[in-house]
């Protein structure tokens, strides 16, 4: 009974908070109160279900397509391992796709259906399981692997026999990230132009500047990802699955000499050119909207219209780094911020933990619009929805970071009368930092797809708005060239975290970055 | 079958530099002889435990050869002739303990025998622990785990690196007594790596001593003494002399090495 009124308790106090905001800027038609929304539930009971139903059998769909995909891929790096590291790239790769270009293009290539939004909900998924499926993987101590080995045993024999159960509570744990991510995935797909579903309603909504069906749309859709993410938490449970120390654990692959790492990237670009390209050829795209590697390289240096192209992209690019920047840096900061001052004050924690655990499995880009709504089409509005996408996962995962600080040594802190802050600084703080520099990461191209969702759907502004507007006007030679700037832009910031969290990590952690 | 024949252990002229530079082993020729228990005991670090991998083919060397009756460590443990419990007792967590034993035969491609495995935990004192999880364990109840799922597949070839770490004395006396006579039959050649002179005296025919690294044999001693060997044995002349001898040798052996000398 007390746990229970524990865990409403939080749940009572934001619907509370909600209505007195609403009640409070009641006059200017942006914030509806739970009693509204619950209204426009009831008045609106079977437009929803339907909607609901056609997003989330795309969801599921995406979820399983992309998690089999993952998990088949890491297989295949398991047996052939010279694979992982153009692997991994050609998957990084992949996951920074802009989903708000490649929705349109997957549109025009599989029409009006359901193919785009199954597709973007398996990309918005396969690589939040995949880099937890690979630590998993990794994350077996040698002399188990010298087991196998010493009974004659080879690669297969340790991935049925020890690796493939031990990757089990990291593949449930990526898996609870990738449920919501499933269910925005199918959302945006659905932004793109599909006839059914949650995101046609709210691209409808939007334009009748709705409120209450607004508010009412992300109210279920939050609830959705709060209940996939708390079953697929219970399902873990359930299986009595330990939770993994990380989730989301660096790459180890960039080692060796500078000439080497060159030679891998130069490899990975190859790759990367040659499935583009091959692949349609393969796949025999119309080459108007399959643009090929070609196409954009006479776009940029040949075509006589080469320097407006070059200024439209790079103004474009100007706006949105203006605002992703701040955002990604502020969600940074407070995120880490907040799970540190809990730290440091615990009462606090039982209030505010549960709240952000539940919010931040929300869908936060299908709230854009809200969001904007409610800050405006100015920098705040943007900054702020740039800055909610990255703060969340940060602090969940600070969070759980801070607690990883082993006992003992808090223990010998403690004996010499050492107290919270030293504690913070010389224990928690270095204990924390793998799991932040996972979320920084990873909170690149998180960064990157809110800040474009905005502009397409409320600023006009920017990349997004350049990729929208290009999809419209059925110039796809902009369009590719926006994905590949995106993508390239994604890459290079993830790879700078990535390089920052090495060195840092060589110092702090060395037994995540090396082996 | 594997059972008859026993199987000797010829290394020569065995070398193994690691990554970092650092020579763990060093023009090494030694021959443990079919069927017999050897005890390799030297100070920490000393590349006992490269030693005991190479042979195990679990690393390769740098320069020279591992032969076990002839033929590489490689092709011996795809056999399924050689069987090694590590430090770390490295049990899987998820299964429980008869799972993690009978694992091992599974592993080895031997059919399962649910009689043995049942035998060798009631023989390392864990009967009525067959469907706890290794969590539930303590630290010696586990090393005694990892002996039994060692033992599981009848080796040829038995690797125990430092294998009772954690037991606590009076069980590892015990288990000195009940253990050799379970590979004795089998004509199990044995290699034991261990800190620990006593136990090497009650467990082995003979005793290699290790010079710190990079390892050099400094004595070889036979240890004549008659099986099953008592726990009181160690209280007999003929134990403490050996022992004494083997002591002797450890220190010698760090004596030699003018690096440590000095200090």
């Amino acid at each position: 009974m007390t746990a229970l009124a524990r865990r409403a308790g939080p749940v009572l106090l934001l619907l509370l908070l909600w209505q007195l905001a609403a009640t409070a800027t009641g006059g200017q038609f942006l914030l509806a109160g739970p009693a509204e929304v619950a209204a426009w539930l009831s008045d609106n009971p079977g437009l929803v279900g339907r909607a609901l139903s056609v997003t989330l059998a795309s969801a599921a769909w995406g979820f399983l397509a992309g998690n089999l995909a993952a998990i088949l891929l890491v297989a295949a790096a398991m047996l052939w391992p010279p694979v992982l590291g153009l692997l991994t790239g050609l998957a990084l790769i992949v996951f920074c796709l802009p989903l708000i270009a490649t929705g349109p293009i997957l549109r025009v290539m599989m029409g009006p259906g359901d193919g785009p939004q199954v597709v973007l909900a398996a990309l918005a998924v396969y690589y939040t399981t995949l880099i937890p499926l690979l630590a998993g993987l990794r994350a077996v101590p040698s002399a188990w692997i010298d087991l196998v080995a010493c009974l004659g045993r080879g690669h297969l024999a340790q991935l049925v026999h020890v690796r493939a159960r031990a990757a089990l509570p990291y593949l449930v744990a990526g898996m609870q990230i990738a449920a919501p991510a499933a269910f925005l995935g199918a959302m945006v797909g659905e932004f793109t132009g599909a006839e059914r579903g949650m995101g046609v309603l709210t691209v409808r909504f939007i334009r009748d500047l709705n409120t209450a069906a607004l508010w009412s749309l992300a109210s279920i859709a939050a609830l959705v990802s709060i209940a996939v993410y708390l079953g697929v938490g219970a399902a873990g449970r359930f299986l009595r699955l330990e939770r993994p120390p990380v989730i989301l654990a660096p790459p180890r692959l960039p080692q060796g000499s500078a000439g080497r790492r060159l030679g891998r990237a130069v490899l990975l670009a190859g790759a990367t050119l040659v499935l583009w390209w091959g692949g349609m050829e393969a796949l025999g795209l119309n080459p108007f909207f399959a643009k090929r590697p070609p196409d954009l390289f006479a776009a940029l240096f040949l075509a006589p219209d080469a320097g407006a192209t070059w200024q439209a992209l790079l103004q474009a690019a100007a706006q949105t780094a203006v605002f992703v920047l701040p955002g990604y840096l502020a969600g940074l900061a407070l995120g880490t911020g907040l799970a540190v001052a809990l730290s440091l004050v615990p009462a606090l924690s039982g209030l505010v933990t549960p709240l952000a655990i539940a919010l931040r499995s929300v869908p936060v880009v299908t709230t854009a619009p809200l969001v904007v709504l409610l800050l405006g089409q100015g920098a705040l509005g943007t900054i702020a929805l740039v800055a909610l996408m990255v703060f969340f996962p940060t602090f969940v995962a600070c969070q759980h970071g801070l607690q990883q600080a082993p006992g003992q040594i808090l223990d010998i802190l403690r004996s010499h009368g050492a107290g919270r802050v030293p504690q913070m600084r010389h224990v928690r703080l270095p204990a924390m930092l793998p799991a932040f520099f996972a979320s920084a990461r990873m909170g690149v191209p998180a960064a990157i797809l809110a800040v474009t969702v905005v502009e397409w759907l409320a600023t006009g502004r920017g990349l997004g708005n350049l990729m929208t507007l290009s999809a419209s006007l059925s110039d796809y030679t902009m369009l590719w060239l926006t994905v590949v700037l995106v993508t390239l832009a994604s890459v290079l910031c993830h790879g700078g975290v990535a390089w920052i969290e090495r060195r840092v990590l060589r110092l702090y952690a060395p037994e995540q970055v090396e082996g | 079958m594997p059972d008859s024949a026993s199987l000797s252990i010829t290394c020569a002229g065995l070398t193994k530099i690691h990554d970092n530079g650092v020579a763990a082993v060093d023009a090494l020729d030694l021959r443990f002889e079919a069927g017999r228990t050897t005890a390799l005991i030297g100070p920490s670090g000393c590349g006992k435990s490269t030693l005991l991998r190479l042979v195990a083919g679990l690393d390769r060397p740098t320069t020279g050869t591992v032969g076990i009756a002839g033929l590489p460590p490689v092709q011996q443990a795809r056999r399924g002739v050689i069987s090694m419990a590590f430090q770390d007792p490295s049990l899987l967590p998820w299964l429980t303990l008869r799972k993690n034993v009978a694992l091992a035969r599974k592993l080895a491609r031997q059919p399962a025998d649910p009689r043995l495995v049942d035998e060798l935990i009631a023989l390392v004192g864990l009967e009525g622990f067959q469907e706890t999880r290794p969590a539930a364990l303590s630290g010696g109840m586990r090393q005694r785990a990892a002996i039994a799922r060692a033992l599981a597949t009848r080796p040829q070839v038995l690797l125990l690196d430092e294998p009772f770490g954690a037991v606590d004395e009076l069980t590892r006396r015990q288990l000195a007594r009940d253990l050799p006579p379970l590979w004795q039959p089998l004509g199990t050649t044995t290699l034991l790596v261990t800190h620990s002179v006593d136990e090497a005296v009650l467990l082995a025919d003979r005793i290699v001593v290790l010079s710190p690294r990079p390892a050099r044999v400094v004595a070889d001693l036979p240890v004549p003494l008659p099986h099953p060997r008592l726990p009181q044995l160690t209280e007999t002349p003929a134990f403490r002399r050996i022992a004494a001898r083997a002591l002797q040798a450890l220190a010698q052996g760090v004596g030699d090495n003018p690096a440590l000398a000095a200090q």
